[in-house]
């Protein structure tokens, strides 16, 4: 265990802010997930150059009815980007 | 016959002074003579002052003490904001917002690696792996990361995830929007799914001294077994004791 006292930060597992993602059983956003991981792949796992890609991963988790629907500057998709 | 008449009539007029002293103090003293007959045990003025004094030192310390004991019934909700607003000793920040996160701008200037880790018990027969090893991140900026379980056993599999960040004081920043833990999670029989993780660092990650030279973060998911209607053992069952070991062995059943 790392040390312990005042003035540290103690850990504590804490809920998300969304909840919990609904399992995607059938497989309908794979192809989107699978987008992304090449993209991750390509740009040697730089995750600025991959944010269309997840974008477009939760558009199909959205439109499948597998994540609520929110607006993408809640999500960190400023409209500038 | 004037300095003589002077002197009589200034030796006459202090002995009236005098006298007229005397008459009072006797008046007065006749008085207090005339209160102690009737009011024996009353006390006089200065003990009067003394019991005043008393009484207001009573006062003034009880009302401390009262005010001290209200202030330790204050001090549990006081110091819980205080702890909140403030993050010291240890609690997380509470109400990460969607605004704070509308609002929270990209720091080009830092890139942290954040690995990932995955864990089962080995009494769960999943197979639990992320899909990347690490993926770098800035802090402010939304990232998204996959792990992958599979089931392949030929029985339904409930499962239960609970996640771990190491070091202590950078996992404080890291803030999950979505993720797959905490929640029941039911695998069928030879299924395979993504289990995507939706998380950000907090912009403040380059503003803590303590991080300057850290760049480094491990997300940890260990997926356990959850039985649904999981009946445990009695404790005060008199069948369910503990049976004494012979000969320092484990009791076989």
């Amino acid at each position: 265990m790392s040390q312990t006292g005042p003035f540290i930060r103690v850990q504590s597992v804490s809920a998300p802010l969304k909840g919990s993602f609904p399992l995607d059983h059938e497989g309908t956003c794979k192809l989107e997930m699978l987008n992304y991981m090449v993209c991750l792949h390509k740009n040697k796992q730089q995750n600025s150059e991959c944010r269309l890609n997840a974008k477009e991963y939760f558009t199909c988790r959205m439109d499948n009815g597998l994540m609520d629907r929110d607006e993408w500057k809640k999500l960190g998709y400023s409209e500038e980007k | 016959m004037s300095l003589s008449r002077l002197f009589s009539s200034q030796i006459y007029s202090n002995v009236l002074k005098i006298g007229a002293k005397n008459e009072y103090f006797g008046a007065q003293s006749i008085f207090q003579v005339r209160c102690m007959k009737t009011f024996p045990n009353k006390p006089n003025n200065n003990q009067y002052q003394k019991l005043r004094d008393t009484r207001n030192y009573t006062y003034y310390i009880m009302s401390l003490v009262i005010v001290a004991i209200g202030c330790t019934f204050a001090a549990i909700p006081a110091y819980r904001i205080f702890c909140e607003q403030t993050s010291f000793g240890g609690l997380t920040q509470v109400a990460k917002d969607f605004d704070k996160i509308a609002a929270m701008k990209k720091c080009e200037d830092r890139l942290i690696r954040v690995q990932f880790n995955s864990d089962v018990p080995s009494s769960m027969r999943w197979e639990f792996k992320p899909q990347q090893h690490e993926i770098f991140v800035h802090p402010g900026e939304t990232a998204l990361a996959f792990y992958t379980a599979r089931n392949p056993t030929d029985k339904p599999i409930i499962g239960i995830s609970s996640y771990n960040l190491t070091p202590f004081q950078a996992a404080y920043y890291f803030n999950k929007i979505q993720c797959f833990c905490f929640e029941e999670q039911i695998l069928n029989p030879g299924e395979q799914v993504d289990l995507p993780v939706f998380f950000y660092i907090d912009p403040d990650y380059v503003n803590d001294p303590a991080l300057e030279y850290l760049d480094s973060i491990l997300l940890s998911y260990t997926f356990f077994e959850a039985k649904s209607g999981l009946k445990l053992p009695d404790p005060f069952d008199p069948k369910n004791r503990p049976t004494i070991a012979q000969d320092n062995r484990v009791p076989t059943k």
